[in-house]
Order: structure tokens, then C-alpha cells, then sequence
């Protein structure tokens, strides 16, 4: 140890002892409890004067589903000059008029400035004749877990502020954004401070959901022993730009990763979106993030530790290993990217190509497809891509997402015996099914020896799940073939297995087509802990059988249609179509992204029950370059016709275009 | 300036335990002190059964014995609404109780056992609470103690103490007066009737029913104080007590104020919130002499936050058209209050 160190602990210790005499003797009675709670009064009367009462006046009633209070709210004065900060899940409702009643009980009119979208936080401006008290910040590096922090609002009649004490639970929580208390945080106090036993600011309150980004997401988790304040060091070092009028938006890269285990798979480009920061630094499919400005990366949660907490406007230097070599770059990050659409060639590959042949022979061009205009047809076989080989379908699937729209990319061919190179340019999926769509296979191998699965019709068990569900697997099923799956998500009141059988066990032997039948615990509801029971059974089969990864469709009519975007939605790694009838979406829509292919079948009727929701959600996934074929059944809302049913089957036979 | 940041932070972390440890030579004093303030009011509480059991509603709640000869203090509820209350002391003995009195602007009952000798409350020597107060609650929630089980306790802090009832319809209860406010979660099915008191056992308060804030969609915990019941309890123990007459405040008048006496015409109300912007007002109606004006929001009326035409028009419902009323409109970013008074009628 210094010896200035030594002095330094030495001056404390006589420091504490000294101040320890002192109280003592007017304190000789007072308990331990007693002297905590005069600490905290004298915390939360130190803290009073800028912690203000906020009333906003019109605006929505629901948020989302859920019904948003209008109640009193607080804020914190951050500016002796008027600037006051709340948490954003109090302007959610998007109110007409916003009230601030100052600590003093004065109310005056505030206005908006701006709102920090990545934590939730909201900047108001109150035009004020005495300039209001700025409380004392702790500097994050002091703030420890364990410490005492109490939470202050202004949300009750009166004049006093309420409180509720707790102590720091965690520090960096929510991607870095945030301390945790387990004081009791809920709309009675967002927006206000959390203090510590001194009555200086460690942050402001807020809800804040690890997995959800929404401005009322966290909300559910009030008064549960778990909340959120992002630290007012921070609030202090964005409020320049906030006072501006600017709004801060959590900042995007434009990189896809492989796989959905964030905590175990290492951080590997997949692709890099089109335009996006990391495709104008020249990252590139292949690269491995390792080093975000200093901070080592071994995993995707760690890389997203880093990332999630950035602005739109933040510089980060990036790391990447691309093979043995160590790249460097710095990159600009961005609030939105173009959305992704997917390059489309015009060919449907065939399914029976034997595995150790190199390159993809071709099943059918679409017509007026880019691949059609360069003269492609049935029979010719992809060897490779732009000077590279490709040994298979899913290869050349990956291969060709990563391309651009309108860039002419080279195609190597063989055909009958000569190999020819054409050039195109990828245009858009299209949304039409094809009319007749020649056989993906002729002849199956030899099934291999021994033992099948359970073929036939049977019953699928998940453990935890109480929930029932039937399988129908081909009586011909042969391991050596890919089967598609259609997972069948039954509308309220259910559907017998008979009828499900009577329409999909052709289908199935025919296109080698494995059905699933998930079904609610209570036949005339799904509720949403069964998205888990359906994704349950989706990977049971997957596992025991050949399952082909780019025909996974979920589909379902009303409730289950609506249920099967969100499994679709949160399972996108195996899910590769929804086949919607008569069904809003429910939640929103994730960015198409490369690395999780996805398309959508959804009929519409003039006087469906949800005929502006489903017309809406069309829209919407339309905008974000999503594939949408759309089926208009004209006035009334049914299930497919034969017609409409069998276009639904060559749409799912078309999943693996390329 | 190391030394200064490592010392303000040694402070913050040991400051008290420091004094406590030089001062007592045991630290955990409070603790010890706390265990035994607790073993003493806990004979204090009592469960009490009776109707219920079903549509989710609890065949139980908790209560406080307030005399040596039986007296029981609890809060009125359906589960009373029975010829058959039982009361299980904190001993495990069970009585048959008796209904003295209740008084439901209170929301409270006062039952009777026939016993002597028991350990009780004076509420007489009750005390107050202010915000930051740390207090123990004590009760049967959930039901989770039977027999000679001693009832649960919880411990928090009094947020603050204040009205429950300033704007209507916010929380659906009778009880209009003050309130501490709890930050631990303790109304719970089975805790009304439980007793509050601070670190020296010393009563503050009677746990309430569990309660929904409508305006955050939250639940609230709360605490009635003795001293807005201490009154009613001793009239009802002495049989002098008598239901006062309904004198509810929000008792709306015959002939009621509306927008149309005022000369004020909103917005059309298109939305479950349409903001309450005036349309237009009628010329030489009170509220054109009053300066009212086309575009001004109504912000508040007699002092009560209107946040939708539906509120305004439902406040002016509880103001007699003889009155006056007082309307604060906020106009550019200016807060303007006018008084506004109907025409009187012809008769």
C-alpha cells in the first residue's frame, strides 16, 4: 500500500469514528431502523423540489392491447431552466395536452421535445418564472449494488411526494441501459428518481423489458421486485442533444447472425443488409465479430451487450476475423435500414438430385423470371455462382439471399454435357403461384434398412404440456426423402381428426407432406404460453424425421391463423411460411431478414370480422418486402375452397424458390 | 481527488452501521428489538371466517382485538354478511362472534367474542405515521395461518399518507378519507382487518380492502388510520352508534349544469378520449361573456382534471345549475380560469 493511501484510509477511518462520536451522543436512544428512516426522509426531502406532478389531457385509451391509465405521472427537473425528463411509457397514449405541476403546486402547460427511444425516457419543457432545482447525479461508477435506493414520485393528492425503499439489485441491466432496484417501481413513480440514501439521483425510472422494445413494455412487471432506472449521468450526457429537439433511436449495424441461441452460438455474419453500415464498411457473409470498441466478443449476447444500448448516430470500432485476418472498422451506426427484400432468380430446384452430385438441377423456371429472360430452362443444372462452386440446394438458398436486387450476378450451368455461364439480376419474390408446377422428384431411393418412425396417423406428446396434438405421417415415408411440414392451428372450437385426415393425407402422400395438429387446452381459445407448446411439437418432429427446412409452413384459420404468425414470428429460425385464413396479425412483424426466410399466404373478405386489421397487416408486411399472396374471397370470410386449397398446396411445393 | 470519491462512497455504505456498532456495541440490536416487538403484537391478531368460498371471493379475513373483553376491530366486508362469524385467536381458541355495529362509510365492523383477558390494542395510545415511516403489517393474507398459527407480518414503509378519494371514480371504495399509502405488497385476499404499526409496535392503522387504482390500472396497498375510526369504534362498542345519514358527497343534483346552459359547444366526440377542445361558443351565452373562446382545451373544472369531452360533460353532471363553476381552459400555453354561472331560470 502508498503510503498516500495509507493516509488516505487512515483520514477516513478517523473521519467516520469522529462524525460516529458525535451522532452519538444526541442519537444515544435511537435504533439502527430509526436512523435509516431519517435518512431516507431527509433523502426524499432533498430530492423533492424537482421531482414534479405530470397530467396529460386526450389521447388513446389502449396502447397496443393494453389499457393504458391516465393517471397523475412524474418527472424529474434534469434544467433549472424548464427541462424536465419522464419515462415514455407516460406519453405512450400520444396525449393532446400535457400538465406540470411543480413541487410547489403551481401547474403549468409543458410541450415535447424530443423522446430517447432506446431508453424509453421523454424531455418536457415548461416555460418557468424562477429557475427550478437540479438534484445531484451520483456518478455511475459509484453506484453499487446492495446500496440503499428509494424511489420518489408525484402521483398522489397532496402536496408530499409517495416513496418506496429498496435497495441497488443489479447494475448494467437491459443490454447495459440500466440499474435495478427492488424498491416498488410502477406507475405510481416512472418517471421519477431513484435516490440514494443521500437524496443524490442514480437514474430515472422507467419500464424496460430485456426482450421487447415496445413503449409499454416492461409495465408488466410493476411493483414486482424488479425495476428499471436509467442512470441520470447518462439522461445528463444525452440532454444537449435532446434539448435540440432530436430524438434518439436505438442505433442498427445491418448484420444477420447464424442461429437463434444467442448465449452459446459465436457472433458470425449470416449477411449484411444492402446499404446498411455494415455492408458500406465491407463486412462481409463469413466475418466474425470479435472486438466491439475494445470490449472482446466471444458470443452473440455479448455483442449484443454492446449494440443495444447504442444511438442511432454512434460510431462503434468493430472487429471481425475473416478467416485468419483481423479487420478494423469503424461504423456509423443508423436508427433504420432499408427493408430487405429478397433476391429472387426465377427457378424452382429439384428435390432428387443425389447429395454427392455437385450442383442444383433445375425443376422449373418461372416465366418472365429473370432466369427465364436468360434463357434458363427445366433440366439445366446450377454448378455454381459467381466463380464458386455450390454443392447444394440450401447452399445456393444461403448463396443467393445474400445477393443484390437489379446487380447482375454470373450463373454457371451445365447442360447436356456443355457448361455454359449466363448472367442476371435478381428481381424480387414473387407473390403468384405458379399454375402447374411439374414433379420436384421422380422415384424415391432405396428406404434404408431397419427401423421407421411411427408412420401413419398418431398422437404427439409434449411433457410439460397437458395440451393434445395429432401427426399424420405418410405410410410410405421414407427416411431418405425431405418431407415438408404443415403445422395445422385449428380455429376456435377445434377440428375433428377425421375431416383434417379427409383433406390433407392425399396432399401429404402425394407431396410428401407431414401434418401436425396442435391443439388449444381450451377448444374455443388459444392463449399465447401454447406458441410455446406448437413450437414444442414443430422441433419434436424435426427431430425424428427428414424434415425439409424451406417447406416448414404454419397454418391456420382465424385464432389459429392469428396464432401462427406468432409462431411464425417467434421461431423464425423454423418457420418458413404462413398460410393465414381469415386472421389478423398478432404482435409485430420482425424486419425480413436474410438469414430467416419467410413468405405468407393470407386470404381476405370484404366482410370478414377483422376485415381492416387483416387488410392492414397485408400492408404492412408488404412494406416490409415481405412475399404476401393474397387470396380475396370476395365478401364472406370460409376456409380455402378446392381451388383456393389447392393453390395454398403448390405455394408450399414453391417454398425452396430461389 | 480519489481519497474524496472513496471516502464519500466508504460513508455512504458504512455511515450507520458504523454508528449503531460504536454507539450499542451490537449491530444487530434492531434486529433483535424488531423480533420481540413482533412477538408481541401478534397475539393481538385474529382470523376471522364466515361467508364466501366461492366466485373467487375469500371465506376469510383478518382483524385486531381492541379490548381485553373481546372487542374485535376489522373491516366490512361481505365475508360478515352471515349469521356465522368465527373468530380463531392467536392461541388457536375459536369463538362464535357476535356483529356489534359497522359502519360502511368507513368500511369497518366491530364483532364481539365472549372471552377475558386477552391481549389487545388500546386504540386510545394509537399514533400516526408520516411518509417514510417503517412499519410492520400484520394479517392472515392468503389465509395461510390456521389455529394456533401466529398471523403473517410484512414490513415496508408509508409512502404517503393522502386522500383516496379526489377524483371520481378512480377507486372503487366508500371510504373517502385519508389513507397511508404501503409500499410493501400487502393487501392481499385474507389481510383486510390486519393491524399496521411502526417498529415499536406502537398502532397506526387498520390494512384495507384490496382496491384497483382505475386510472394506472394498479393495485394499491393501503392502511385506514385509527384516528379517522377511533370515534365511530368507541360509539358502536358503547351502542351510542348511529348511521349518519347518507350524506354522499358525490350525490348529483336535481336539475344539473350542462354545455348548453353555458353557450359551449366541444368538439364532436369521436374518440373513447376526444380532448375537450371548444368548437364554438354561442354568442352572449355565459361563457362568450366570460371569454371563452373557440380552440381553448378544458383542462380542468372546479379544480378537477376533465381529461375527455366525456369527463367534462360527466363532472358538470354533480354541479347544481344554481351554481357557479369554475373552468380553467388552456389557451396557446397560457392557463386562463374564467367563472361561468347558467342564466337564470324563467320561471
Amino acid at each position: 500500500m502508498k503510503p498516500e493511501q495509507f493516509k488516505c484510509i487512515f483520514r477516513c477511518v478517523a473521519a467516520i469514528v469522529a462524525a460516529a462520536l458525535a451522532a452519538s451522543a444526541a442519537r444515544a436512544q435511537q435504533s439502527l431502523p430509526q436512523l435509516e428512516e431519517q435518512a431516507m426522509r431527509a433523502a426524499v426531502a432533498r430530492v423533492a423540489p424537482s421531482v414534479v406532478k405530470i397530467e396529460t389531457v386526450g389521447g388513446l385509451e389502449r396502447v397496443g392491447k393494453v389499457l393504458v391509465g391516465t393517471g397523475p405521472t412524474t418527472g424529474l427537473v434534469v434544467s433549472s431552466d424548464g427541462y424536465i425528463v419522464s419515462s415514455a411509457f407516460n406519453f405512450a397514449q400520444k396525449p393532446s395536452s400535457i400538465l406540470v405541476g411543480l413541487a410547489d403546486g403551481t401547474r403549468t402547460p409543458a410541450r415535447l421535445v424530443a423522446t430517447d427511444h432506446q431508453r424509453m425516457l421523454v424531455l418536457l419543457k415548461v416555460t418557468v418564472d424562477e429557475l427550478l432545482p437540479v438534484p445531484e447525479a451520483v456518478p455511475e461508477n459509484e453506484i453499487q449494488v446492495g446500496q440503499w435506493s428509494i424511489a420518489v414520485g408525484r402521483t398522489f393528492e397532496g402536496r408530499e411526494p409517495n416513496m418506496s425503499a429498496g435497495i441497488v439489485s443489479g447494475l448494467n441491466r437491459i443490454w447495459g441501459k440500466a440499474i435495478q432496484t427492488d424498491a416498488k417501481i410502477s406507475p405510481a413513480n416512472y418517471g421519477g428518481p431513484l435516490v440514494d440514501i443521500r437524496g443524490r439521483v442514480l437514474g430515472v425510472l422507467v419500464p424496460l423489458s430485456p426482450t421487447s422494445g415496445d413503449d409499454i413494455a416492461g409495465v408488466e412487471w410493476y411493483d414486482s421486485g424488479i425495476g428499471f432506472a436509467v442512470p441520470l449521468a447518462h439522461v445528463n450526457s444525452v440532454l444537449p442533444k435532446l434539448v435540440q429537439g432530436t430524438d434518439l433511436k436505438p442505433g442498427i449495424m445491418g448484420v444477420s447472425l447464424n442461429g437463434r441461441d444467442m448465449y452459446t452460438k459465436p457472433p458470425v455474419i449470416v449477411a449484411c443488409r444492402p446499404n446498411s453500415p455494415a455492408y458500406k464498411a465491407g463486412l462481409k457473409a463469413g466475418d466474425r465479430i470479435v472486438e466491439i470498441d475494445g470490449a472482446a466478443i466471444e458470443r452473440q449476447a455479448q455483442l449484443r451487450q454492446q449494440i443495444n444500448r447504442r444511438y442511432a448516430g454512434d460510431t462503434i470500432h468493430v472487429a471481425v476475423l475473416r478467416g485468419d485476418e483481423r479487420i478494423e472498422r469503424d461504423i456509423p451506426l443508423v436508427d433504420q435500414l432499408d427493408p430487405y427484400a429478397r433476391p429472387f432468380l426465377g427457378i424452382l430446384p429439384r428435390r432428387d438430385a443425389p447429395a454427392d452430385t455437385a450442383g442444383i438441377p433445375v425443376r422449373y423456371v418461372y416465366p418472365e423470371s429473370p432466369a427465364a429472360k436468360a434463357g434458363m430452362k427445366p433440366g439445366d443444372t446450377i454448378a455454381g455462382f459467381d466463380g464458386e462452386a455450390v454443392a447444394n440446394r440450401d447452399a445456393l438458398v444461403e448463396r443467393a439471399s445474400g445477393l443484390e436486387i437489379g446487380q447482375p450476378a454470373k450463373v454457371e450451368l451445365r447442360r447436356a454435357g456443355e457448361t455454359l455461364t449466363v448472367e442476371l439480376a435478381p428481381v424480387a419474390e414473387p407473390t403468384a403461384v405458379p399454375a402447374e408446377l411439374p414433379p420436384a422428384r421422380e422415384g424415391n431411393p432405396a428406404a434404408p434398412e431397419g427401423e421407421r418412425p411411427q408412420v401413419g396417423q398418431f398422437a404427439v406428446k409434449i411433457p410439460e404440456f397437458k395440451n393434445e396434438c395429432t401427426a399424420y405421417v405418410p405410410e410410405a415415408y421414407n427416411p431418405r426423402v425431405p418431407h415438408g411440414l404443415v403445422v395445422w392451428l385449428h380455429p376456435p372450437g377445434g377440428t375433428k381428426d377425421e375431416d383434417l385426415l379427409a383433406r390433407w393425407k392425399e396432399p401429404c402422400d402425394r407431396l410428401n407432406l407431414i401434418l401436425l395438429a396442435p391443439r388449444s387446452g381450451d377448444p374455443a381459445r388459444w392463449v399465447p404460453p401454447e406458441v410455446d407448446f406448437v413450437a414444442k411439437t414443430i422441433d419434436q418432429i424435426r427431430e425424428h424425421y427428414n424434415v425439409d427446412p424451406q417447406r416448414v409452413v404454419v397454418h391456420g384459420q382465424q385464432a389459429g391463423g392469428s396464432l401462427a404468425y406468432v409462431v411464425a414470428f417467434a421461431h423464425r429460425d423454423a418457420v418458413r411460411g404462413v398460410a393465414a385464413v381469415d386472421a389478423p396479425i398478432l404482435g409485430r412483424p420482425p424486419e425480413n431478414e436474410p438469414a430467416y426466410r419467410l413468405s405468407f399466404f393470407v386470404t381476405s373478405a370484404k366482410k370478414a370480422n377483422f376485415a381492416e386489421p387483416i387488410k392492414a397487416g397485408i400492408e404492412q408486411l408488404r412494406e416490409m418486402k415481405y412475399p404476401v399472396t393474397v387470396t380475396d374471397q370476395g365478401d364472406t370470410a370460409r376456409y380455402l375452397d378446392d381451388r383456393e386449397f389447392a393453390e395454398l398446396l403448390r405455394w408450399i411445393d414453391s417454398l425452396d424458390r430461389i | 481527488m480519489r481519497c474524496a470519491t472513496g471516502f464519500a462512497s466508504a460513508v455512504a455504505l458504512s455511515w450507520l452501521v458504523a454508528i449503531v456498532a460504536l454507539v450499542t456495541g451490537a449491530p444487530s440490536a434492531g434486529a433483535a428489538g424488531l423480533s420481540e416487538v413482533i412477538g408481541q403484537v401478534q397475539p393481538k391478531i385474529v382470523k376471522i371466517y364466515g361467508a364466501g368460498g366461492f366466485q373467487g371471493l375469500e371465506a376469510y379475513q383478518s382483524g385486531m382485538l381492541i379490548s381485553g373483553e373481546g372487542h374485535v376491530l376489522t373491516v366490512w366486508s361481505y365475508v360478515l354478511d352471515t349469521d356465522e362469524i368465527t373468530v380463531t385467536l392467536d392461541d388457536g381458541r375459536r369463538f362464535k362472534a357476535q356483529l356489534l355495529g359497522a359502519d360502511p362509510r368507513l368500511e369497518l365492523a366491530v364483532l364481539k367474542v365472549d372471552a377475558t383477558g386477552l391481549n389487545h390494542f388500546e386504540l386510545a395510545a394509537a399514533t400516526k405515521a408520516e411518509p417514510g415511516t417503517r412499519v410492520l403489517a400484520f394479517s392472515n393474507l392468503f389465509g395461510v395461518a390456521t389455529g394456533d398459527e401466529p398471523a403473517s407480518v410484512q414490513h415496508g414503509l408509508v409512502a404517503i399518507k393522502s386522500q383516496l378519494e379526489a377524483r371520481r371514480g378512480v377507486f372503487d371504495t366508500t371510504y373517502k378519507g385519508p389513507v397511508y399509502v404501503l409500499d410493501a405488497m400487502t393487501n392481499n385476499p385474507g389481510a383486510p382487518g390486519g393491524a399496521l404499526v411502526d417498529y415499536e409496535g406502537r398502532l397506526l392503522a387498520m390494512l384495507g380492502k384490496e382496491l384497483r387504482n382505475s386510472l394506472s390500472n394498479t393495485w394499491l396497498n393501503y392502511a385506514i388510520p385509527i384516528e379517522e375510526m377511533a370515534t365511530t369504534v368507541d360509539e358502536i362498542r358503547t351502542g351510542k352508534f348511529v348511521r349518519k345519514p347518507n350524506d354522499e358527497p358525490n350525490k348529483k343534483p336535481d336539475k344539473a349544469l350542462n354545455l348548453a346552459l353555458l353557450g359551449i359547444v366541444l368538439v364532436p366526440d369521436v374518440l373513447e378520449r376526444t380532448p375537450p377542445f371548444v368548437d364554438a361558443v354561442r354568442p352572449d351565452s355565459p361563457a362568450a361573456l366570460a371569454g371563452v373562446q373557440p380552440d381553448d382545451l378544458v383542462l380542468f373544472v372546479n379544480d378537477r382534471l376533465v381529461q375527455s369531452c366525456k369527463a367534462l360533460a360527466g363532472e358538470l353532471e354533480f354541479i347544481d345549475r344554481i351554481d357557479a363553476v369554475k373552468v380553467t381552459v388552456i389557451r396557446g400555453q397560457d392557463l386562463v380560469d374564467v367563472t361561468l354561472a347558467a342564466p337564470a331560470e324563467e320561471k
